[in-house]
């Protein structure tokens, strides 16, 4: 099939989940996708706004991508999840993109709006469609091609955590290793997938634990009613489908099944800012969890060391706490 | 049982009014100070909005005084102010302090009444039927003192940037509001807004003076708690501009009880559509749109306030800068954390009105 266009996609916020679906949909329809490479040693980080750094990261993939696409995709994510809905920094990107690219390149800034319907991903894909000159028929094939990517990705996930590098996890010619080897300790590996798997925000704290002998679980194994389970004896309910992901995921992996949890959060995050201080009184007020728990801020500090030193402290308690077990 | 509530402008005057009319004992919290807040940072983490810290700071004081039982706004989806309480109790909890807690609905919905109902089932039995009795009695007295504060507080912002001696109106002012707390009957209310306002229309004033117009918006807490702004409006009426707004704390309230009264936000909320394509939730669109339509007014310029790390409006003051470029309207973002910077913002207002006079003078 002959190229459209070109298609470009931050390599940024919700990126670190739903690419392998929106990827396959676009290079369906015949567009080619082009991916931001992200901050290489000397590129420096575009502040547009005061927001936190996955905000800042987006804004600077996107100036990346201006003069290289057709189109940028910033759809508008204001819920991936029939009842619950996401950060509401999120309804704002695509306003946010056209301002800081001086409105360079035509911005697809469909609704995503998961609320309104059981259908409502696939209206808003059809129209994405059509928007880029695609007919009914030929949007649904594309959708449904990029369905099946996206379960097949996710059926490989946890391979795909634990053999290939970070930076190779999105990239999708790149086939899914066999892990052979057995490593000494399951570590949960906790947060909003942007803050877990963009090595520009956490210095690869990925590829660092797997060094250090750990086996990464992360909450995509997780069903959505084990998330409810664990969070609903709460007074009252908490709306941010990402924020119930990360409070149930911890409360189940600190309740057994791992030797140790960390959770990773970048500065000026609302919601983990506050659900960061609800998890710790909690667990306190509750008399505390003999599995080890790290969270770990990131800012825009460069350096590895202090993130070094805390993972090979955290590895020893895990350690310790193993040997005092057995 | 001893009722407590946050501070949040000259909100106390309305929930006392309402305790005390209908005879329930509360305690109000001491004055937001240096203290509260130092409270509020100690027990909570560096990213959460000042607002919580705020509020929280007032409940722990309030709480060492004697009260037990809080009353709190909920609110709702997307900000963080919706899950104040969920954080808030773990908190308390945590620090070993022992309260009881009542929501009030921002809105009425199944789910509302029926938390309102599961709250209330022991607090009931504490209270007297002639509470109950007054209570409607007690809401009316709370809505009439609020809005005549709000009455005399506008008031003082058109008096304040023509005042001779400088911080007089203020001094009025408190004295006024003094007043208006004060009263216990409807007649004796009546009477000291009259007073009230005489004393505030006494201030020796320079009517030649044209005074520039600054609209004053964003988050609604930083607007409307002259601690949490550090007086910002008081300050703007000192430098001689006349500063209005239109956060208030009963057009929050009639916002979530009539519909009619969103007129005003549906026109800003139009008006910030060519920036922004959906609403982010809080004051965020209004924020903008009232930029927009301020300056097509003819004001002279903006203020707009947010706490540190607040999520919508750090979209808005994004989007801000956009405005104030296309609008040619001067805005200023004023970001408020915990750290002491009444200073900085007084240098900051200095600054910001030499620059409106350059405009005019160019102009």
């Amino acid at each position: 099939m002959e190229e459209k266009g070109r298609i470009g996609i931050p390599r940024a916020l919700m990126f670190y989940r739903w690419f392998p679906f929106w990827g396959t949909f676009f290079e369906a329809l015949g567009w080619k996708v082009i991916v931001s490479d992200g901050m290489r040693k000397k590129e420096k980080i575009v502040y547009f706004e005061d927001s936190c750094l996955p905000m800042k990261m987006l804004v600077t993939h996107a100036v990346q991508l201006r003069d290289r696409v057709d189109y940028l995709f910033i759809p508008r994510l204001v819920s991936l999840h029939q009842t619950y809905i996401m950060c509401p920094k999120f309804r704002g990107t695509p306003d946010i993109v056209r301002l800081a690219t001086e409105g360079k390149v035509p911005v697809i800034d469909e609704t995503i709006d998961l609320r309104k319907g059981r259908n409502s991903y696939r209206e808003s894909f059809t129209e994405i469609g059509k928007g880029l000159g695609a007919s009914k028929n030929e949007s649904m094939k594309a959708f449904k091609e990029a369905e099946k990517s996206f379960s097949q990705f996710k059926s490989e996930w946890m391979e795909r955590v634990n053999g290939l590098p970070t930076g190779q996890l999105f990239e999708m010619e790149i086939p899914t290793p066999c892990v052979g080897r057995k490593l000494p300790w399951r570590v949960a590996f906790i947060g909003h997938p942007y803050n877990l798997f963009d090595v520009d925000i956490n210095k690869d704290t990925l590829a660092l634990m797997k060094s250090l002998g750990m086996e990464i679980v992360t909450p995509d194994l997780l069903s959505e009613e084990e998330f409810n389970r664990q969070i609903s004896d709460l007074s009252k309910e908490i709306y941010w489908s990402s924020g119930r992901e990360i409070v149930g995921s911890l409360f189940h992996f600190l309740s057994g099944g791992v030797d140790g949890v960390v959770f990773l959060t970048s500065f000026k995050c609302g919601i983990d800012a506050l659900l960061q201080e609800f998890i710790k009184r909690r667990l306190k007020v509750r008399g505390g969890v003999p599995i080890p728990l790290l969270i770990l801020s990131f800012d825009e500090h460069a350096g590895r060391e202090g993130l070094t030193t805390r993972l090979e402290a955290f590895r020893d308690v895990i350690e310790q706490r193993k040997a005092e077990d057995t | 049982m001893k009722v407590t509530f946050p501070h949040l402008g000259s909100m106390h005057i309305f929930c006392k009014a309402i305790a005390e009319t209908a005879g329930i004992p509360y305690i109000v919290p001491p004055e937001t100070s240096r203290h509260t807040l130092a409270l509020g940072v100690l027990h909570s983490n560096e990213c959460i909005c000042l607002p919580f810290k705020i509020i929280l700071g007032n409940f722990i004081e309030a709480l060492r005084m004697g009260a037990d039982t809080i009353v709190m706004v909920g609110s709702g989806p997307p900000c963080r102010l919706g899950l104040y309480d969920l954080v808030q109790k773990v908190i308390l909890e945590d620090m070993g302090l022992h309260y009881r807690w009542l929501t009030i609905p921002p809105r009425l919905s199944w789910q509302a009444v029926w938390k309102n109902y599961e709250e209330t089932k022991e607090l009931k039995k504490e209270l007297s039927p002639r509470n109950f009795f007054l209570f409607p009695y007690g809401l009316w007295m709370g809505w009439k003192k609020m809005m005549a504060c709000e009455g005399l507080e506008q008031q003082a912002m058109g008096v304040r940037p023509r005042e001779i001696n400088k911080g007089e109106t203020q001094r009025r002012l408190k004295e006024a509001l003094v007043g208006v707390d004060e009263a216990k009957t409807p007649r004796t209310l009546e009477e000291a807004v009259r007073k009230g306002k005489s004393l505030l229309q006494g201030v020796e004033q320079d009517r030649s003076r044209i005074p520039f117009k600054v609209a004053i918006v964003g988050e609604l807490y930083t607007v409307m708690d002259p601690y949490i702004n550090r007086g910002v409006e008081q300050k703007l009426g000192e430098l001689g501009i006349e500063a209005t707004r239109t956060s208030w704390f009963s057009t929050h309230i009639m916002r979530s009880v009539r519909r009619r009264h969103l007129s005003e936000r549906v026109r800003f909320l139009e008006a910030s559509k060519t920036y922004l394509g959906y609403d982010v939730g809080a004051e965020c669109n209004v924020s903008i749109g009232e930029a927009i339509l301020r300056s097509k007014e003819g004001y002279d310029g903006v203020v707009h306030l947010m706490p540190f790390a607040c999520m919508p409006e750090t979209t808005a003051s994004g989007i801000l800068t956009q405005v104030g470029k296309d609008w040619n309207i001067p805005i200023l973002t004023l970001i408020l954390d915990e750290q002491e910077i009444e200073g900085r913002i007084q240098t900051l207002l200095e600054a910001f009105v030499e620059m409106l006079e350059w405009k005019r003078r160019a102009a």
